[in-house]
């Protein structure tokens, strides 16, 4: 059991890969906005890696253990306690029952921090996925954040010992800053036909700022008065942002009338604005760790064959290889 | 340089337009999807159809690493694994199968018959609009007698409440896409003769109730949950999403309808729409649904063919109603 006594400003429980299947449905697939940080914490306390685990957003989460497990905490530095003591962050503990956890407002770089625990959290499995999909309210703990007085189950799990001191090698750690380079791939509507190939330019050289009002749904960067290759969206609206209807990727940057939203774990599923660029799934983990209202990111064109490189690779980093004793 | 170099485009290929399809984008979406595109930015339903087509060739073809596919009104998108199944030969198999698919008169989609109560112009809505009109906009011209049907009788050049209705009525409405919102249809008539449209709110409206029917340009939408919108409201009809999965229809999942049904309205009255909610929620209701037609997209081009001259004479009638309607 695990017992809240503060909530923070938004805790949920998500699973890997997520509700991956429901797309044509409407339904996007929720899960970790960093899925490195997420798939580390669930390798270090010994569970599979898209075991439920608890993604804690800017912090302010306190809550109480009932029994023993393994704990791990990854992400961004919320400076962890337990019991008071400061507790290690990409490094598992070991927590006993009554011990009390607390994640503190994220000060530094980074903006999400993963616990995961042994056993893994117990939800319901709904639509296959226990991930929160915060729009339509399901999933996860009764579909929505973690508040005081929750009481979140935990599946059984065995004696935390043998996984006390297993942290992530220092090399393999993420460096959060707030100033991101992001890997994205041109396209879907881009250039020459949608958009200016200068607009592109502009796109990929672009601090683009992230704006305050970002959430699971969408992170919001600063508008931008666009070229457009097209004078008008025609039968599909009257701005050349405007297409008829079409699927959003997961990870895509929309470009809704003047200003781009990259469109990630709880977004739209589709809709009638044009998507100039893709982030690529070696680069997705970063858009979690986003400041609103801080941070900047320029986005960095790679090619399909770079891509999927980049993608071989931190899969193998999030592996056994990957995880030393202290 | 940023598309300084084939590897940089945003297009992966293209196949030119032939007599029997229209020409094949392929679009780089990331590396975990690809963008399928069909022909021009026009609305066509038989783009829909044989989108659907290979969406169904594809989907028997039962490609190793293909995670799941989209498709909507001229396009489909693509989730994949591009480490088992990469980029260059998932096109290919595309592009291949653009052979081998039927061309669309030769196409038989699997598509159900779902029929769904509706009240038009009921009590619900009526509450929400109102609503509107005092805190969000007092002068909307798309609200005429506390309601939007009207208006879409003026734009359209229908001469009153009761043939918007018989013309809501008169055709079946095909599914062409869901998505937005889990569960929300994006539908379009099959009788053009019937293909009413609107302009959207503006100011968006703040308030819709679940299960408000509405239109925006030439799409009718159920609203599957409560929830702010921007189409002309005509209707309420019963749940198409329930998160608690209280009746048999919603069993697999809490969404109700697919992609390529066919909904028919039944107007009912406020009194019978709530009574029947009730049954939705307690679970005695039987939802309608026909699954064992399909639809043949030769004989429905045959019927297009015979009706040519009545869908243009609606459409004159549409295009002068149009210059005496002021626009939201």
């Amino acid at each position: 059991m695990f017992e809240v006594l503060e909530g923070g400003i938004q805790t949920t429980v998500q699973d890997y890969p997520g509700r991956v299947g429901y797309l044509d449905l409407g339904t996007y697939p929720a899960g970790p906005m960093d899925h490195f940080a997420f798939r580390i914490a669930n390798l270090l306390v010994g569970n599979p890696q898209g075991a439920p685990a608890l993604e804690v957003t800017a912090g302010g989460l306190k809550a109480r253990f009932h029994d023993s497990r393994a704990v791990a905490i990854t992400g961004a530095d919320m400076q962890p306690t337990l019991n008071g003591t400061p507790a290690p962050l990409w490094e598992t503990f070991a927590v006993g029952p009554n011990d009390l956890l607390e994640l503190k407002f994220v000060k530094g770089a980074g903006l999400r921090a993963y616990v995961a625990a042994s056993g893994a959290f117990d939800v319901p499995e709904y639509m296959g996925s226990r991930a929160t999909f915060t729009v339509g309210g399901f999933g996860g703990f009764e579909g929505r954040g973690l508040k005081k007085g929750d009481r979140v189950r935990l599946k059984p799990a065995g004696a935390p010992a043998g996984q006390v001191g297993r942290r992530l090698r220092t090399d393999r750690r993420p460096q959060h800053g707030t100033h991101w380079e992001i890997e994205a791939m041109r396209g879907p509507q881009a250039d020459p036909d949608y958009m200016t190939a200068a607009d592109m330019d502009f796109f990929f050289s672009h601090a683009w700022k992230v704006d305050r009002n970002s959430n699971r749904m969408g992170v919001r960067l600063e508008s931008h008065k666009w070229q457009w290759a097209r004078k008008s969206g025609g039968v599909a609206g009257g701005h050349p942002s405007n297409i008829l209807d079409n699927g959003y990727a997961v990870w895509t940057v929309n470009v809704s009338g003047d200003q781009p939203i990259i469109l990630v774990a709880d977004g739209p599923s589709l809709g009638g604005f044009i998507c100039n660029a893709t982030l690529i799934y070696a680069s997705s983990w970063k858009v979690g760790q986003l400041m609103p209202g801080r941070d900047t990111i320029r986005f960095k064109e790679v090619t399909i064959d770079e891509a999927t490189a980049l993608a071989a690779s931190i899969d193998e980093a999030i592996a056994e290889r990957s995880i030393e004793r202290r | 340089m940023p598309g300084s170099h084939e590897g940089n485009r945003a297009i992966i290929d293209v196949l030119s337009a032939t007599a029997d399809r229209p020409a094949v984008t392929y679009r780089y979406a990331g590396d975990r999807f690809i963008l399928v595109e069909y022909g021009e930015m026009v609305l066509d339903l038989t783009t829909n159809f044989r989108i659907f087509g290979l969406n169904d060739a594809l989907k028997r073809a039962g490609l190793d690493g293909l995670i799941e596919t989209v498709p909507a009104l001229r396009s489909m998108l693509l989730h994949y694994d591009s480490r088992r199944l990469p980029t260059r030969e998932l096109v290919a198999t595309l592009k291949k199968l653009e052979e081998t698919v039927p061309s669309g008169e030769n196409l038989n989609i699997p598509s159900r018959r779902v029929e769904l109560p509706i009240a038009f112009g009921d009590r619900w809505t009526r509450a929400d609009i109102e609503r509107y009109v005092k805190y969000t906009r007092q002068d909307a011209p798309n609200i005429v007698d506390g309601h939007n049907i009207e208006y879409i009788a003026r734009y359209n050049g229908l001469r009153n409440v009761q043939e918007v209705v018989d013309y809501i009525c008169a055709t079946e409405w095909w599914n062409a896409c869901i998505g937005f919102w889990p569960g929300l249809p994006f539908m379009f008539p099959l009788d053009p003769r019937y293909a009413i449209v609107t302009p959207k709110y503006n100011p968006t409206r703040p308030w819709t109730p679940e299960g408000a029917v509405g239109i925006g340009g030439p799409c009718v939408a159920i609203y599957p949950v409560e929830s702010p919108g921007g189409y002309q409201l005509f209707g309420r009809t019963i749940p198409v999403f329930d998160l608690k999965q209280r009746n048999p229809a919603f069993k697999a999942n809490p969404i109700l309808l697919k992609p390529a049904d066919r909904i028919q309205w039944v107007p009912v009255t406020d009194e019978q729409l709530e009574s029947t909610r009730e049954r939705v929620h307690d679970g005695t209701y039987r939802y309608t649904i026909v699954g064992y037609e399909a639809l043949n997209v030769k004989s429905y081009l045959g019927f297009l063919e015979g009706i040519k001259a009545e869908v243009t004479a609606f459409q004159q009638r549409q295009a002068e109603a149009v210059k005496h309607v002021a626009i939201p």
